[in-house]
Order: C-alpha cells, then structure tokens, then sequence
C-alpha cells in the first residue's frame, strides 16, 4: 500500500528526510525507528569543507522560517570516512530506508567528482543539489539556468551508477523549463522545491536580521507554492518528482502525491518534532486503509478526470452498483 | 558527548507555579531522564503551538526519581506566552535532554545568574547541597521583582543579591557584587565562574573574569531549530583546540556552556 517506486530505486514508502533538516539522520536517530521511514536524505556535502555563514543563520517567521546556514559540512573525505557507514548502519543493510546522498559542487568538475566518490561508496541514490540560496558567491545558481542545469546533470549522469535526482529552486519564472531541461540531462528524478529566498529586518536596528542578509523561506508557509510546482512538473516531465515544502502531516503528503509526487520530504518539520517521519508513515497506511487506495493508485490524480465519488450511485443501475 | 538517553515525549502540566517577576516554573510529571545542571530541553505545546519551531529551556528541577521535572519560563512571545497560558492536565513536549553541561569536575563553582538565567543553577545547587557544601549563588536582576525563583534557591545555596535600584542585597550589577565578595575574600583567585543570563551580562562577567583571571564557564541562549544537532542554525564563533580549528560550534551540541575564551567577540 505505501511502496513506491523512484525509477529502478524501490521505497519501502514515500516519506524521505529533506536535505540539510535532518543531518544525516544519525542524529535523531534514539528519538524514533528511522528504519521505518522511506529514506533519508542527507545534508549537502561538498567536495571541501565549508564553514558555512556568519551567525544569525535562522529566523523563525509566520508559518515558516527562514536560513542561511551557508552548507555548513566537513567535506567528502570527512562524510565518507566518518557520517556514510553511520548512515549505512540506519539503512539496516537495505531492508530500511533508502540512503541518498545530496551533493553540492560549485563547478561541474565538483559534481562530477562527488559523483564518482560517493557512487563508488554504494549509495542508493544521488540528489544533485543545484538550488541552495545560500551559496551563490556572485555565481549564477545552477538551477537558475536550464543549460546549465542540464550540464550538470548529464555531467553527473556520465559517471553516476545510482539513480540522480535533481534538487530545483523554485526561484525561478518557470520551474517546469528547468525541470524538462533536467530530464534532457537524463535525471532519473526531480527533487522540488528548494527554500524561497526571502529576508528579515529589524528595523530598530536598521539592518537584516540573518548574518547574510538573505536566507531561504521553508515550511508550512511554502506548502501551496511547493504543490503548485509538483503539479506543474508532474504535468511536464515523465521522470518520478519528489515533493518538498512545508510538509507536515500525511495529509500534507497525500496533497503532493495527488498533485504527481511520487515520494514526498519531510523538512523544516523535522527541527520541531524528530519522529515526525515515522508518525507520518503510521498516519499514512490508516489514511489509505480508511481511503481504500494506494500510494501508486493516487498518485498524479489531480491530473486525471474526477473519479465518481465512493458510495455514490450511478444513475439507472439500481442497488448494488455503488462503486 | 554525554551517553543519555534522548526523548521525544508528550508530558502532562502539573501546575504552573508563579515566581514573580512575570516568571514561572513550569512543572511537567515524569518520567524525567536523568539531566547534568546546564543541559536543557526544546519545549512546545502539545497542541495549538502558535509558532513553528520548539523553544529551549534549561531543566529548572527534577524530582530526585525522576517523577516530575519543571522550567523556569517568561512569557515574552508567543511561544513562551502558550507554553504559561496552558492548564493543568494540558500536554508539553519534551524533546531532551540535550547539550553539554557545566564542568562536572570543579568542586565549589562561584554560580552568577541574571534574570531567567537561574534555571540551570537549582540543580547544580540541590547536587552540592546533598554533599554538604553549598555554593555560592550570586543573583541579579534589575530590581527585588526580577528575582524570581529567589525563594527556591535561598534554602539550597550561599545566595547574594544584587539589585540596580538595591530593592534587595547589593545595590548594583552583579558584576559589582562579584568584585565586593573578592575584596571580602569570599571569592577567591583559582575560583572557577559558572555564569547565565541575558547577553550584556554575560559579556561584562566573562571580561570582569579575565581581568581578575577566573576562569568562567558560560551557559549561552542561542536562537535554536532543532536543539539536536541537524540545523546548524544556532552556531556561535569560537576559538580553541576542541574545536579542531572549525571557526563555528552548535550550541545545541557542544555547548550551551563554553568556557569564555572559547568564545569570539
């Protein structure tokens, strides 16, 4: 009932850990059985380490809030040797959830490089991370960009042995340009969304509130433009699209897997509550069982002709042809 | 890194005790893991939490088993004002305990608190008291009101006060009661300094600290996610060989209590 399926990657159901909100699960791992989530996404790594942006870095807003943590990590050697066979001890040998590595370079060299390493190590998966706010250092974003994007991703594809996902920002006119143009690059998935660069200002003291200025908007306040997004790819794009924002309930997921997710992330939640995920996962067989369907079977649905309603009669067939 | 168990969990509000001062002690029943003196909690609502992120809070008291523990909390947003207005019976979750505590190895620490900053030094009190040797307990606020807690602390500790319009012991900041129990001897060189409280307080005590050369330990109120090390949200800048040349700790891990040399700026 909650199986999926990410192209070849099976899940064991939809709920993933969203990148950079739950560490490397390891973490938060005596708060709840994480075997029993789907997967687990891990903070971005980078091929060197990175210190990451000057404090504040977090401000809570309405609904939501905002970070600029600035992809923080010790580097790629460090995660291999140190945070990957923590992460392969909660994947419980495979039987548990998927482990997916999301990857963050600066050039394409640096996704490239990732790639190989990290695919070498036998992870299950690649999320290619072309869409942090908080980095750009007067660069172009990756995702900003459907040529680049593609670049990257073929780049990453090439070397690759695992399934990619390709993590997109929603800062953009048209998100479904960027996502075709990740498929064009052989994406076997879309990760969407990625935070919406916002700002806070104290105005006593003149100044933004976050060290950087700016930061990424997450949680319940990006729920609707997140769903509006995966509805839009999923319209666009034949690779699976994993659904991400302001997730914080099954209902929640069910929304995103209505509007064409096939799996769905689980972030700025996992900072207020750590045994979210596999709260949700126990909501989500009682919603299907109550419901009577099936992840697969709801999945995309909005984009399908309204179903009759159950226990409605079909005019003209009399008793017993309630569907 | 401590090996304690850490939790998620759902307790019931025994009563909200009204300290003064616009301060409460917040008492929630068990079970209550065991919790160091400096460790703390992520604190929200079980239901209509107003904000999104939990709030952390040092344990204020814990019943020796465990069976009830409580938080010394001031309403000041909405967060802090649900957490007050909740009844008895209401739910409060628990995430914790987290973080390091204060050095578990200095025998007769000289603890200055300001404000809600007394919330880690019951513990430590009630530990030293069951040994027999009480601790110094110096105790700011701006006036007799901001005292809060004062009552729960005066049977446990030396308490000294210090109040800026001497409504109640020493009439000034606490870092002038510091300097006049030195002068009178009741604070000596090699005493080591535990100290929590609002920031600019914190800051005058660490640089009182260094100019007598105390060494001072500093429970730090950072802006926190998470409280459990997956954020990376609540980071200070800090300087020193446990932290391997990384210009930056998590507060919710490492800290919330530094030594004041560790911390930059």
């Amino acid at each position: 009932m909650l199986q999926t399926t990410l192209g070849s990657l099976r899940l064991q159901n939809p709920i993933l850990s969203a990148s950079g909100t739950f560490g490397s699960g390891w973490e938060g791992r005596q708060f709840s059985d994480l075997g029993r989530t789907g997967g687990l996404v891990s903070k971005t790594v980078t091929v060197l380490p990175r210190h990451g942006n000057p404090p504040p870095r977090i401000q809570e807003t309405p609904a939501g809030m905002l970070n600029s943590i600035g992809l923080e990590n010790k580097g790629a050697d460090w995660f291999l040797a140190d945070t990957l066979p923590k992460m392969k001890q909660l994947a419980a040998g495979g039987a548990g959830p998927r482990i997916v590595i999301n990857i963050g370079g600066e050039s394409i060299d640096e996704f490239v490089q990732l790639a190989e390493r990290f695919s070498a190590a036998g992870v299950d998966a690649l999320e290619v991370n072309l869409s942090c706010p908080n980095v750009q250092e007067g660069r172009l974003l990756f995702s900003t960009e459907p040529r680049l994007t593609e670049q990257a991703v073929r780049a990453v594809k090439r070397v690759a042995t695992v399934p990619v996902f390709a993590k997109l920002s929603p800062n953009v006119t048209d998100v479904t340009v960027i996502a075709k143009a990740a498929e064009q690059g052989g994406a076997d998935g879309i990760t969407a969304i990625n935070t919406l660069i916002g700002m806070a200002i104290d105005w006593r003291k003149r100044r933004p509130i976050l060290g950087r200025g700016i930061g990424g908007l997450s949680g319940p306040a990006i729920k609707p433009v997140a769903l509006r997004m995966v509805h839009d790819i999923a319209r666009t794009v034949r690779i699976p699209v994993i659904g991400v924002g302001g997730v914080r309930s099954a209902d929640d997921v069910l929304e995103f897997v209505c509007a064409g997710a096939r799996a769905v992330q689980v972030g700025t939640a996992m900072f207020t509550d750590p045994t979210l995920m596999v709260r949700i996962v126990d909501d989500l067989r009682e919603r299907l069982a109550a419901a009577g369907t099936t992840i697969d079977e709801l999945c995309g649905s909005v984009h399908r002709p309204v179903p009759p309603a159950p226990g409605a009669c079909q005019p003209d067939q009399g008793r017993g042809a309630c569907v | 890194m401590l090996a304690r168990p850490m939790e998620s969990r759902v307790h019931r509000l025994l009563r909200c005790r009204d300290l003064g001062g616009g301060s409460f002690a917040l008492e929630v029943d068990g079970p209550i893991p065991p919790t160091a003196p400096g460790q703390f909690y992520m604190l929200r609502t079980e239901h209509r939490w107003p904000v999104q992120l939990p709030r952390p809070f040092s344990l204020y008291d814990r019943a020796p088993d465990g069976s009830w523990g409580s938080f010394l909390v001031k309403p000041v947003g909405e967060g802090t004002r649900a957490l007050c207005s909740l009844s008895p019976g209401d739910g409060v979750v628990l995430n914790g305990p987290l973080g390091q505590p204060f050095p578990r190895d200095v025998a007769d620490p000289v603890c200055v608190a300001g404000g809600v900053g007394l919330a880690p030094f019951l513990l430590l009190a009630r530990e030293a008291k069951a040994k027999g040797a009480p601790v110094r307990l110096l105790f700011g606020g701006r006036n007799r009101a901001a005292l809060a807690g004062l009552e729960d602390l005066e049977p446990l500790a030396r308490v000294h006060t210090s109040t800026d319009d001497g409504s109640h012991g020493f009439r000034g900041m606490v870092t002038g009661l510091l300097e006049d129990m030195l002068q009178k001897g009741e604070v000596r060189a090699g005493d080591v300094v535990f100290c929590c409280g609002p920031d600019p307080m914190m800051h005058a005590v660490a640089k009182l600290c260094e100019k007598l050369g105390l060494r001072c330990f500093l429970s730090l109120e950072t802006y926190m996610a998470c409280g459990y090390g997956v954020c990376n949200g609540c980071s200070v800048r800090v300087q020193g060989a446990r932290f391997k040349g990384w210009p930056y700790s998590k507060t919710c891990m490492e800290g919330p209590v530094y030594e004041s040399c560790e911390l930059v700026n």
